[in-house]
């Protein structure tokens, strides 16, 4: 297993998003979703540059949609991750949970 | 509600930026994407939020996407500006080479015809500029997908140049009060703007090409 195994920190919370989002997974949602939950105001540039690398390592896979009027008669790009992307989330998550484990995060570091 | 979101536009210079440096991937999704946010958010909490909105999102995914092209790729990316700065000095060193051999040939007929000269020289600056027209069209074709974050980035290097032999000018004039030569100062400003334009071109060019042909559709990737 090589380090580049693991996801950055963006790229773990981008494919978290993009499986909480399931089939409603574009730019619009993946962003306000990224911000709903953590607070903090994500640019669709970075949503988008980070997805293309995601999609680069066979992370995630992407289709267009159908053009809508209320997108000035653009297409919506469609995200959704692939196995090999499920399978990244999972090491990175047992990754983070062995590191943190005993550690008492809110009380000796806060 | 559906009319009044319709009849509120985001900054068309915003948008034109955004669509200088989105790569045909993502020429469709990311406009789309911020008209669809920009028109909810112009209903919702007015225009001029909206549009501030806007232009900060534009400002952020411009840097992140041109952070994103030399991150994709870093060696093609100095391959491509480094070979435009080598061509651009090459070109501009010919107008240079020409005059003098002129000159120095027909040297009595210009030291009587003085203003034939000044008008030679005036011709030379016009030439360094076309030269560096020529050289952002190169290197936004060799660029391909990256065509205004490479010439921008060539256009950034001479910037930088220019603010140090303007600064090194202001210096030499102040230690020596000889003065500046403020004309050609201010040719050479035109540079980086010259080599943005030739990105421009291109890129109008090929975003006209990409939009006249037929969308695809289906799962791309994996």
């Amino acid at each position: 297993m090589s380090g580049r195994d693991y996801l950055g920190e963006f790229e773990h919370i981008i494919l978290l998003a993009l499986l909480r989002l399931d089939d409603r997974a574009y730019g619009v949602t993946v962003r306000q979703e990224i911000e709903f939950r953590t607070k903090r105001e994500v640019s669709i540039g970075a949503v988008y540059a980070t997805l293309d690398r995601l999609e680069t390592k066979g992370y995630v896979k992407s289709r267009l949609g159908e053009p809508t009027p209320e997108r000035g008669g653009r297409s919506k790009r469609f995200f959704q991750v692939t196995a090999k992307g499920v399978v990244a989330v999972s090491r990175t998550h047992r990754a983070l949970r062995s590191m943190t484990e005993g550690l008492d995060l809110v009380r000796s570091y806060a | 509600m559906m009319s009044q979101e319709f009849s509120v536009h985001p900054p068309r210079i915003a948008t034109w930026l955004i669509g200088l440096f989105t790569s045909d991937h993502e020429a469709e999704a990311i406009p789309g994407d911020l008209l669809e946010e920009f028109s909810h958010l112009a209903s919702k909490s007015g225009v001029a939020i909206a549009r501030r909105w806007y232009w900060r999102q534009t400002g952020k995914t411009i840097t992140h996407l041109a952070g994103g092209a030399f991150r994709s790729a870093p060696w093609f990316m100095a391959a491509v500006v480094v070979g435009g700065f080598l061509l651009h000095g090459f070109l501009h060193a010919l107008p240079g080479k020409v005059l003098s051999e002129v000159t120095d040939r027909y040297l009595a007929f210009w030291s009587s015809h003085f203003q034939a000269y000044m008008w030679v020289l005036n011709g030379m600056m016009i030439a360094h500029l076309m030269a560096s027209l020529l050289v952002g069209c190169m290197v936004a074709l060799a660029a391909k997908g990256r065509e205004m974050v490479a010439t921008v980035t060539l256009a950034l290097v001479y910037c930088g140049m220019g603010g140090v032999a303007l600064v090194g000018a202001a210096l030499v004039w102040v230690a020596t009060d000889r003065p500046m030569n403020v004309a050609w100062l201010l040719w050479a400003g035109w540079d980086p703007f010259a080599i943005m334009v030739g990105g421009l071109i291109v890129r109008t060019r090929r975003a006209q090409g990409r939009d006249s042909l037929p969308k695809p559709l289906g799962m791309t990737g994996v």
